[in-house]
């Protein structure tokens, strides 16, 4: 399947090591619940959502997320995050169709 | 020959508010249960593992009183907590009272985090309460409520 569009964000853009920075996830996914019916049709949409979203930095896990199908429409996954020297900081999500991909940022931190 | 336009005018803005009532409503069939379906109790049970959540202050839950569109309602918890090795926020956990599934999201949080705190947004079927459960590291479970009036919902 075509890759999702996804995107990580991270606020303040510029840091220093050991500061608490917001990481936000984004990600193009329809989050169907699987109880919607098609207008036309009248028969279900098959479901299909993100069922888990990890964060990873530099290897070491540090927030899992269980997702159920009541998330919006692209949703956004916000917590905060520790500054721990330059590294990648790796967001792999999963999905109901066992769907895996994953999204990576380089942490730079400043001084 | 104005007046003649605008008694016009009135009878087709008539003749189209005659029409537009009547487009019919499908009556409401039973709505399907997704296999998720876990009323908010048992979700609650679950989590907890039949311990009773204490309300809390240290809890801040942000939700909208009313929100316009259900699908998308944006939810904020922030729990304080010095989280340290010996002192942190295990979990977070964020319910919809009334959706067929209540879970929404549980999130494992560690002391790397540095801070406890969780956003992102819920579709909501109905006006209902929102919850959010924090698991703290020394087995304790503090609650935030607030219930949240949807005029469209979100669910099908």
């Amino acid at each position: 399947m075509a890759k999702r569009k996804s995107l990580i964000k991270i606020k303040p853009k510029s840091f220093t090591d050991g500061e608490v920075v917001k990481v936000s996830f984004m990600v193009m996914h329809p989050m169907e619940t699987g109880m919607r019916k098609d207008k036309k049709t009248k028969e279900l949409i098959p479901a299909e959502y993100i069922t888990k979203v990890v964060f990873e930095y530099n290897g070491k896990v540090i927030t899992t997320m269980k997702v159920w199908e009541s998330l919006s429409v692209n949703p956004v996954f916000t917590t905060y995050m520790k500054i721990d020297g330059a590294g990648v900081l790796k967001v792999i999500f999963t999905d109901s169709k066992g769907e895996v991909q994953e999204t990576i940022e380089k942490i730079k931190p400043k001084g | 020959m104005q007046r003649r336009d605008f008694l016009k005018n009135l009878g087709v803005g008539a003749a189209g508010a005659v029409i537009l009532p009547s487009v019919s409503f499908a009556a409401d069939a039973p709505k399907p249960k997704g296999s998720n379906a876990l009323p908010y109790k048992d979700a609650l049970n679950a989590v907890t593992g039949g311990k009773t959540p204490e309300v809390s202050d240290k809890v801040s839950l942000k939700v909208p009183e009313i929100a316009e569109n259900g699908a998308v309602v944006p939810v904020t918890v922030e729990v304080e907590s010095p989280m340290t090795d010996s002192d942190y926020v295990k979990a977070i956990h964020v319910f919809a009272a009334k959706n067929a599934n209540s879970r929404c999201i549980d999130v494992y949080l560690s002391p790397a985090n540095g801070k406890a705190m969780l956003a992102t947004r819920i579709k909501l079927g109905e006006t209902q309460e929102v919850v959010a459960v924090a698991e703290l590291s020394n087995g304790k479970f503090l609650m935030a409520s607030q219930s949240v009036k949807v005029t469209i919902g979100g669910c099908g």
